[in-house]
């Protein structure tokens, strides 16, 4: 393998990890601060890649896409932990898991009913469609952005959450949810301001997805699937955890399947037994 | 007239022994297929709830046994034998070995990570099956010869299979009884609710785990089998995450730890499947998933919770929450 070719996958597989941030940075956080894993994180991650499409190809405009799509998302995702998983804080944590399974088995085949089981894409701007050079090795331009824009809005939550007194509740919550309850912060609203926040973020890496490969009725489970392995892998309830989990997995999609291509899921899943049985509590303990 | 637990029970089986007598004449003999599925998915979770709701363990890979089961079937039928006695025997015993093997390493980790560790031990045999070209890979086995019973009652009679099927059905529903109903199924509810004080009465709780996953493993295994005997077919499918997630759904439906509540619900939710996929093809699941979630919500205990707020039936379970 040539030196550029290393070097455009190695760049390729940080553009799929620095996507995969967004979707596993959320389920993490949700799992760190309220307990629950959220099986209906891929679910609505291709809702929000379903709303992104409609948008676009309403309005034309991919702008208002990225940011009015993962809106609408969050917003389900607050009627959801609202109406559904409030009413099961307290009880076996078990059964919230069982819940968003339930969820996401409704959401992903809402998506079914109404969009058809078609692949689509979501068309990109004009702007983004060229190609630049790096280091005399042609590379999408597009991709380039979407490792910008997610790489910044890691960074921007990695601010958010060390820099800020939101960020001290959340920290202080991944710690001891009862602790900071009895200091007198509302924790069922910083329950539902982390899931819907959590929603919306990995809607914007569904819409981002929707444009770079494809939106499809199946992508909900792989999507889970790739976050959740993520986050195995990085530590429940660990940011920084989850963000070099899905580095590990973009950079070992994009050169397994140069490869090796039939033996990456297997190399992933082994990965993922081994660490739940070594050492469940992942790489990293701290948020 | 009262209706009494045990009369109801025995109301259901008549009712199962005549219904093929109807099959043709008063609705169509599609019903008789649909039932010997509802019936093998039974046995399946009978199994399931002496792991899931009887021990705790709910684990998110039960395909597993399942489809080793299936697999098992489909390659003595195509290559071996086609005795149903020894398809049987020989599924009991790889499923015995296997549930042993899951059980050992799975119930290292507890919580979110057994969860997590059972799904991705049985993502392992989806791929390795999806792979391996000896069965098919990714497209299955199709036209797998029909298993035979040894005497002259031919198995590829649909009424035949029906109550082949429904007396596996009813004496796994009795064996399963008289497992939770054995001390060691007390022990096994016991663990669900305090492990550490079945520690200290000086039960080796992981020998217990280890013995749930069997049975439940031999229940599934044996499932397994008689769906590949019945159908011909065998894919990767039965293998699949979403098995194993209706699995899961089919017991929070019905009622952990009741038994006869994940069979009802495996009848309901097959029924229902094939009932509403006539008009909305595979999004019925989005009604499933709404049954679901409304049961988990307002009835933690299934259907059973909702037959016993009715008042109709007495409890179904002997063991409530009245642990050793």
């Amino acid at each position: 393998m040539s030196f550029p070719t290393f070097l455009i996958n190695l760049l390729y597989g940080f553009t799929i990890g620095s996507i995969l941030i967004l979707i596993s940075s959320s389920l993490s956080l949700i799992f760190g601060v309220m307990g629950v894993v959220n099986l209906a994180h891929g679910s609505l991650c291709m809702l929000g890649a379903y709303f992104g499409l409609t948008l676009v190809l309403w309005t034309g405009n991919f702008w208002l896409a990225l940011i009015v799509a993962p809106i609408v998302v969050a917003f389900i995702g607050f009627l959801m932990e609202v109406y559904t998983l409030r009413p099961l804080y307290g009880l076996d944590p078990l059964l919230q898991l069982f819940l968003t399974l339930g969820l996401s088995m409704i959401v992903s085949n809402l998506v079914l009913h109404f969009w058809g089981g078609d692949v689509r894409s979501i068309s990109i701007p004009e702007a983004l469609k060229g190609n630049v050079l790096i280091l005399g090795t042609v590379y999408p331009s597009f991709r380039l952005f979407v490792f910008i824009v997610s790489i910044s809005l890691v960074i921007s939550i990695w601010f958010l959450i060390t820099q800020t007194k939101w960020g001290i509740i959340l920290r202080a919550g991944v710690h001891n949810m009862e602790l900071v309850d009895a200091l007198g912060i509302n924790i069922s609203w910083v329950f539902t301001l982390v899931f819907t926040f959590g929603c919306g973020l990995s809607s914007v890496a569904g819409v981002i997805i929707g444009a770079l490969h494809n939106c499809n009725t199946n992508m909900h489970t792989d999507l889970l699937i790739w976050g959740l392995l993520a986050v195995v892998i990085g530590g429940l309830g660990s940011f920084r955890g989850a963000v070099i989990g899905s580095l590990i997995l973009g950079v070992s999609e994009a050169f397994g399947a140069l490869l090796m291509p039939g033996l990456a899921k297997f190399t992933i899943y082994t990965v993922m037994v081994v660490i739940l049985l070594l050492r469940p509590e992942g790489l990293l303990k701290e948020i | 007239m009262k209706v009494s637990r045990a009369h109801f029970k025995w109301f259901a089986l008549c009712f199962f022994i005549v219904f093929p007598l109807g099959s043709g004449i008063l609705f169509s003999e599609f019903y008789l297929s649909l039932l010997i599925r509802i019936f093998i998915f039974g046995i399946m979770l009978l199994g399931f709830d002496i792991l899931a709701g009887y021990c705790g363990l709910a684990s998110f890979g039960h395909a597993m046994f399942y489809g080793t089961g299936a697999y098992l079937a489909a390659i003595l039928l195509t290559h071996v034998t086609g005795s149903i006695w020894a398809i049987l025997g020989l599924s009991i015993l790889a499923n015995t070995i296997l549930g042993y093997l899951i059980g050992f390493f799975s119930i290292r980790t507890r919580g979110i990570y057994f969860v997590f560790l059972t799904f991705a031990l049985a993502q392992f045999f989806y791929l390795a099956f999806s792979n391996w070209n000896f069965v098919g890979a990714a497209d299955g086995m199709a036209g797998i010869p029909k298993p035979n019973l040894g005497i002259p009652l031919d198995l590829s009679n649909r009424t035949v299979y029906y109550y082949f099927t429904l007396v596996i059905l009813v004496a796994a529903y009795f064996i399963a009884r008289w497992i939770v109903e054995s001390p060691f199924g007390k022990v096994l509810v016991g663990i669900r609710q305090n492990e550490e004080r079945i520690r200290f009465l000086g039960y080796n709780v992981n020998s217990c785990k280890r013995r749930a996953f069997v049975y439940s493993g031999i229940f599934g295994g044996v499932a397994g089998s008689l769906i590949v005997g019945y159908l011909s077919f065998v894919s990767p499918g039965v293998y699949h995450w979403t098995l194993s997630a209706e699995i899961l759904v089919m017991e929070l439906v019905g009622g952990m730890g009741t038994l006869v509540g994940p069979l009802i619900a495996s009848g309901f939710v097959i029924y229902l499947g094939d009932f509403l996929s006539s008009w909305m093809a595979e999004t019925w699941l989005m009604v499933l998933g709404a049954i679901y979630v409304i049961c988990i919500l307002y009835s933690p205990e299934g259907i059973i919770g909702i037959l016993r707020k009715l008042g109709s039936i007495k409890r179904f379970s002997p063991i409530g929450d009245k642990g050793p």
